[in-house]
């Protein structure tokens, strides 16, 4: 197991550097900079000296090797530079929009699988039935509607209507609890439909219906069950961690919560490279660091699977 | 069904208990019966030390604190650097030597009076007996202090590195400039030239001590911004006792908090909320005045005919636009309002018939579709436009306004307009928006519109007499002769069409009734609120 966590963060620092030079590059080949951003951010116009000098403050007209290699260097210090925007640690930017998204996301993980957990059990079990049917209604509207349209609605019935929350909440548990509903939502809509199927493939396998004619008990039936769906449960939330720690743009523009998605679409929009530069480095991070807790648990929930890559290695 | 059933029972008792908990909670937001003109602040001002003499409300339950919504929201209140001083000069916090009137004049403010010498190089400014809100007197050492940091941080204004700043005791201030400057007291009114004590001012990102009716109580990078009354103001009582600014970029949530009471009034508002807005007229106070950002395009007369460019502008009708803009944009004739003494101009009205004959005139035929050609050559036009300040509806507009009369325009849309198409010339017309205006006086947006070295040079409109005019434009120091000029040069942009001047952007501000003074009337976006601004 060491050995392979070992391999797979290796991996981490290749697929780190590789993402890194093509954020770049991509960033270099994209039209305008971060000296124009900045210059023309409120619709002023400025003569051509001012960019130009503003462009060589922010060292822009060198060349892309140059900007690139400078970087890197510095990143390889853990030196994530400044903002181009506002001359702030890009590392400090980064961390405070870390934190603000692990909160909302890991409370809207917590809810949507609170929620479609029991309901993808009791409808699996229930198939085609009337709650079954309610549910899958409900999941199937709620994974329809984009996020923004949840959220436009969930702020109009809830502030506006009923007055029952603030449309202006600052980063506190009542600030939290609009945007964990928005975006745990569509969220426990899809959870839902993905885990009720795969519940229903289990239910059908034969070991159930052994068990059934056997007299086992119900719970311990179900519990088979649970434990035999676990790892595909486990990968459809392992692969929606990674996208919501992405952040989610909308959802944290429209509750003015400052996260990482609101961040690196602000850093796109004013080329702010440093900033976009951290925050690939941080998701790709992320992304792997998840998949390899996947990963990892799928061994310890299934030990075969570690005898088995054992034995296809040997 | 049971354990279905108790399922949901028990969602709906968390969801209750957490709705519980939101209307026990203090803070900003309005019961149901709130009237959202006045919020409790329940909050103590934390002490700071470099606010100085702040007032704290005494009896906080009696407090007027003002609520606002802002779209946009920087990491530092740094007057001097980048367009943090636009923001500092909302929130009420800094201060300028000269400051623009609603009706564009130039009215003085920390200066109270100037004076020029004959050869137009050296100014004279007797300075107010303003104080900062620390107690500190506002000196010309101070200000020369100030200006002489705003040329090293901010490259915008570099060029007051040029100027020689000398401080004649206390209160006079000498600013000699290598040519004449007549754009001098424009220049002071610019809200980067607010003044800070700098002296006193250990965190400038933060907290900094200026002359303005309020002071900084707590400052969120890119968040929220609270602010309270200077107590020891030097022009006047301040009327409110402090006010939160939210960042709100989301058009809908600027209007749920609106709606939900939460904000008290915020700028920007779109169309559709402006219809919703306009039907309760008891709660809310529209306002509605034509501002400065202008959108316009740009014929690119290397490209064009001269006739198919006429033809064009006599084919956009903006005001048509302006009204499926929902009242966002008035129809402009001009870069300025019609109202400034530099914005009188004229332009021929919208005329499809003349529009048809000029491209006849010009050599192209009318196919059986209508659609003009020459030589089986179809008349195609290429409309370069980015998707922001609704240039893209226009875009479209314009694109039916001229199939109309037989001409197809294509769309190019890119994300960034100077690195693209104005970069390269290419396009045959460009759209764009900007800040025409940039505080009572016209010089900088000719300057950087119609020059020779300017980016719409490669449109080919400058020419050796427009240059002429905008230099002699720019050493004219008499008021009523720069506007004269001004009004020249700009009619021969719309006499060769070469430009088409769009819209100017209505500020459009909604306050919920018994609000008044948070600068609605003004036209220049970095005017907020002020010691007149009130809640009754």
């Amino acid at each position: 197991m060491g050995k392979y966590i070992g391999k797979r963060l290796l991996h981490l620092l290749w697929i780190m550097l590789a993402v890194s030079f093509l954020t770049f590059l991509l960033m270099y080949l994209t039209p305008g900079d971060a000296a124009m951003k900045k210059l023309y951010a409120q619709g002023v116009a400025v003569s051509d000296e001012v960019l130009e000098n503003t462009r060589e403050n922010m060292g822009l007209n060198r060349s892309f090797a140059v900007q690139y290699g400078d970087w890197l260097l510095h990143a390889l210090r853990f030196d994530l530079g400044s903002s181009f925007k506002d001359g702030f640690p890009v590392s400090e930017k980064l961390l405070k929009g870390m934190k603000n998204t692990a909160i909302l996301t890991l409370s809207a993980l917590a809810l949507a699988l609170a929620v479609s957990l029991p309901l993808a059990f009791f409808t699996a079990v229930k198939k085609n039935s009337l709650p079954d049917y309610i549910v899958r209604f409900f999941s199937f509207v709620g994974n329809s509607m984009p996020n923004f349209l949840i959220s436009v609605l969930l702020m109009y019935y809830l502030c506006v209507k009923a007055r029952l929350l603030p449309v202006v909440a600052e980063n506190s548990l009542r600030g939290l609890l609009l945007p964990c509903l928005a975006l745990s939502i569509p969220l426990c809509c899809r959870f839902i439909r993905q885990f009720r199927a795969e519940i229903l493939e289990q239910l059908g396998k034969p070991y159930v219906s052994g068990a059934v004619l056997r007299g086992v008990k119900k719970r311990y039936v179900l519990a088979s069950v649970l434990h035999n769906a676990s790892i595909s449960i486990l990968t459809i939330v392992g692969l929606s961690v990674g996208t919501l720690l992405g952040g989610s743009v909308v959802i944290e523009t429209i509750f003015r919560w400052p996260g990482l998605g609101k961040l690196a679409m602000d850093a796109i929009s004013s080329r702010d490279y440093p900033v976009i530069q951290g925050f690939v480095l941080l998701s790709s991070t992320i992304y792997v660091l998840i998949n390899l807790l996947t990963d990892i648990s799928y061994r310890l929930i299934d030990p075969r699977l570690d005898k088995k890559e054992e034995e296809s290695s040997c | 069904m049971k354990k279905f059933l108790s399922l949901l029972l028990a969602m709906c008792l968390v969801m209750g208990l957490c709705a519980c908990q939101a209307s026990t909670d203090p803070g900003p937001v309005s019961t149901p019966t709130d009237d959202k003109q006045t919020t409790t602040d329940n909050t103590t001002p934390a002490a700071d030390p470099d606010a100085g003499n702040v007032t704290q409300p005494t009896d906080t339950t009696q407090a007027k604190v003002l609520r606002m919504a802002e779209s946009f929201a920087y990491a530092s209140l740094d007057v001097h650097k980048d367009y943090y001083g636009w923001y500092t000069s909302i929130y009420g916090v800094s201060e300028t030597l000269f400051k623009v009137a609603d009706n564009l004049s130039i009215q003085p403010l920390l200066a109270k009076e100037y004076s020029v010498s004959d050869d137009g190089k050296t100014w004279t400014f007797r300075l107010a007996d303003a104080k900062f809100s620390n107690g500190n007197a506002l000196t010309a050492d101070m200000v020369v202090k100030n200006f002489q940091r705003l040329a090293e941080v901010n490259e915008r204004f570099a060029y007051l590195g040029d100027f020689t700043f000398a401080a004649d005791g206390d209160k006079t201030l000498t600013i000699t400039t290598p040519e004449i400057y007549p754009t001098m007291l424009s220049d002071l009114t610019a809200p980067e030239t607010g003044i800070m004590d700098l002296d006193a001012t250990t965190d400038p990102d933060n907290a900094p001590v200026c002359t303005g009716p309020f002071t900084v109580k707590s400052f969120e990078p890119e968040g929220t911004v609270e602010v309270v009354k200077n107590a020891s103001y030097w022009n006047g009582d301040v009327k409110l006792d402090g006010a939160i600014f939210y960042y709100m970029q989301d058009d809908d949530t600027k209007l749920n908090a609106m709606q939900a009471g939460d904000i008290d009034g915020y700028t920007s508002v779109t169309a559709a909320a402006k219809q919703i807005y306009s039907m309760d007229a008891d709660r809310y106070t529209l306002t509605e005045i034509p501002a400065t950002r202008l959108q316009f395009y740009v014929l690119n007369k290397s490209r064009l005919d001269d006739k198919v460019c006429e033809a064009i502008n006599l084919t956009i009708d903006n005001k048509a636009m302006a009204e499926f803009l929902g009242g966002t944009v008035s129809a402009a004739v001009g870069p300025f309002a019609s109202t400034a003494p530099y914005g009188k101009v004229s332009k021929p009205a919208p005329d499809t018939a003349k529009a048809k004959a000029l491209l006849e005139e010009a050599g192209y035929t009318a196919g059986a579709d209508g659609m003009y050609q020459k030589n089986g050559k179809p008349l195609s036009v290429n409309i370069g436009y980015y998707e922001a300040r609704s240039l893209d509806t226009i875009a479209v507009l314009m694109q039916e306004q001229l199939k109309n009369i037989g001409v197809d325009a294509v769309l190019t849309a890119e994300e960034d307009p100077d690195a693209t198409y104005i970069a390269t010339g290419d396009y045959d017309i460009a759209l764009y928006c900007m800040i025409a205006d940039k505080s009572g006086d016209p010089y900088y947006c000719i300057d950087a519109l119609f020059r020779k070295d300017s980016k719409w040079a490669l449109a080919g409109f400058p020419s050796d007499e427009t240059e002429k005019l905008i230099d002699e434009l720019r050493y004219e120091t008499d008021v009523n002769k720069r506007a004269d000029l001004a009004n020249q040069i700009v009619q021969r942009s719309i006499d060769e069409n070469a430009f088409g001047y769009v819209g100017l952007f209505n500020k459009t501000t909604v306050m919920t009734k018994g609000v008044s003074g948070i600068s609605e009337n003004c036209p220049f976006d970095f005017y907020g609120v002020n010691a007149e601004t009130d809640i009754k």
